[in-house]
């Protein structure tokens, strides 16, 4: 292969990329985000300086995305600090679980999303939405839900703020002689939103410490609900809100 | 979290990295290496100038059981390495890498550049027969068979343990986070503080299944050479850059 394909490849490895250049579109892509308040001393020690942080309350998430363009089929468990970058709402993406690597190399490697390896499950179990989150064969994190117990709301305003929400993560990728080759807050922000589905209702969340998938770091003091969601959208690249290594 | 802390990182995430700083030591990392022989015309499309793939057209397919890995834990690879020529010197470049463990994906990838994915792959000895497969989103995609311990390898482990200081090259792609490339590398790394316990030669016959995503089937084989079968302990530390394509381009580097 020569030069200037090595250059235009959009992946490791050379013969088969892990995943192709972006931006991607999911379809049927469904969260249970359960929020609850925790303890602010936490949420100051996980957020990166400069993101300030907003208020005490946290979240768990479960994705189920059946249909990623170029990712395929993967779940998802994330925990989400919302903060402030210059005064801005933001949403800092602090832990990420999948079971697929395209998305797990790809989050990492082009936006910086925390990403390990664990097996998350979303789904409808009899009559409650459940999300389950083993890591290391051990149960680390259960979620359950009402199932769509206001099922006739239409006004989808408060989802569409949320989804639209600057996410942020810290991109760390080493240098081969392992100093710090990227270190940057990086911001996404979803486009071509569509909101196919929205309920809110009573919640549950049961986390259990681990050292490699700490999401009890952020203990749960009181879950203050559940949200229950069906979109269509595209995730974009980001851009760079603050490098810790410009000089 | 300050930015001091925040550079002191190993890696991502920052409430739990995936892995730690570097050098890594194996201990017991056993090997099951299938050399055969392929199309010369293929083998020349899939290593990246300015390597030049071996003359004799050699792929070596290999099987890493590794119970004890400093950082990463107990994990089994799969994968092809392409004995390569890089300015007159003999290198492996590891053009594909399949494992069932996160951090050594996640380090693989981001400090070295090694093209790893997530996969099945599985090395034991079976009645009479050491074995290995790989199982790629729920199909077999290599089976490879050798015979357990048939001789002792000629020169022994220190003849092995020579060949494993060899330099060792990959093709480094990290985008950034516009989808430009950011890192465009090949990097090379040495091996070092290598214990070999023991290197065996015995007959060996490889099964490749043709696979979008875990492609080893695209380098075909046309003659199985041989089964290499060896232990070892050895330290992973960090490396060098051989060939930068953003410099060579003109391009600004990071």
């Amino acid at each position: 292969m020569n030069k200037s394909e090595v250059l235009a490849l959009p992946s490791m490895p050379l013969q088969s990329p892990t995943y192709p250049h972006g931006p991607y579109r999911f379809f049927r892509r469904q969260y249970m985000v359960i929020s609850y308040t925790t303890d602010a001393v936490a949420i100051r020690e996980a957020l990166p300086v400069p993101l300030e942080p907003a208020g005490d309350t946290v979240s768990v998430q479960w994705l189920d995305l059946p249909d990623g363009e170029g990712f395929g089929a993967y779940s998802a468990t994330a925990q989400i600090i919302p903060c402030t970058f210059k005064g801005e709402p933001c949403n800092f993406v602090s832990q990420m679980y999948v079971d697929a690597t395209p998305p797990l190399a790809g989050g990492r490697e082009i936006w910086g999303y925390p990403m390990k390896f664990g097996e998350a499950r979303l789904a409808v179990d009899s009559d409650t939405l459940t999300g389950t989150l083993e890591y290391a064969t051990e149960r680390i994190a259960t979620g359950t839900m009402v199932y769509k117990h206001d099922a006739f709301r239409t006004d989808y305003s408060h989802e569409h703020e949320l989804l639209m929400r600057t996410q942020v993560t810290l991109k760390l990728i080493p240098d081969i002689d392992g100093t710090p080759a990227i270190a940057q807050l990086v911001a996404v922000k979803f486009s071509d939103v569509a909101i196919k589905g929205a309920w809110s209702g009573r919640a549950r969340l049961e986390l259990i410490p681990a050292v490699n998938c700490p999401l009890a770091d952020l203990p749960v003091h009181k879950v203050t609900g559940g949200l229950h969601m069906v979109t269509d959208m595209t995730l974009p690249y980001g851009k760079v809100l603050h490098d810790y290594l410009a000089k | 979290m300050t930015p001091e802390q925040i550079l002191a990182l190993p890696s991502m995430p920052a409430a739990s990295p995936s892995y730690p700083m570097g050098p890594y030591r194996f201990i017991n990392r056993e090997f099951m290496v299938v050399t055969y022989e392929t199309d010369r015309e293929l083998l020349r499309q899939a290593v990246p100038e300015p390597l030049e793939p071996n003359a004799e057209g050699l792929v070596l397919y290999e099987w890493i059981r590794m119970p004890d890995s400093s950082g990463f834990g107990d994990y089994t690879e799969s994968g092809v390495v392409i004995p390569c020529v890089l300015a007159g010197e003999a290198v492996n470049y590891t053009a594909q890498m399949y494992l069932d463990d996160e951090p050594p994906i996640s380090a693989g990838r981001e400090i070295w550049g090694f093209p790893k994915k997530y996969a099945h792959p599985k090395l034991e000895v079976c009645s009479d027969t050491l074995t290995g497969t790989l199982h790629y989103a729920g199909q077999l995609v290599a089976m490879g068979t050798m015979a357990y311990k048939h001789r002792v390898a000629p020169g022994g482990v220190e003849a092995q343990a020579t060949a494993m200081a060899r330099t060792s090259c990959n093709l480094k792609i990290i985008p950034d986070v516009d989808g430009s490339p950011k890192i465009c590398q090949l990097v090379g790394y040495n091996l070092k503080d290598i214990t070999v316990k023991g290197v065996w030669l015995s007959p060996a016959r490889l099964q490749l299944v043709p696979h979008v995503n875990a492609p080893a089937a695209d380098l075909p084989i046309k003659r199985i050479v041989g089964g290499r079968h060896f232990i070892s302990d050895l330290t992973l530390p960090h490396g060098r850059v051989l060939f930068d394509y953003i410099k060579d381009r003109g391009g600004r580097t990071q």
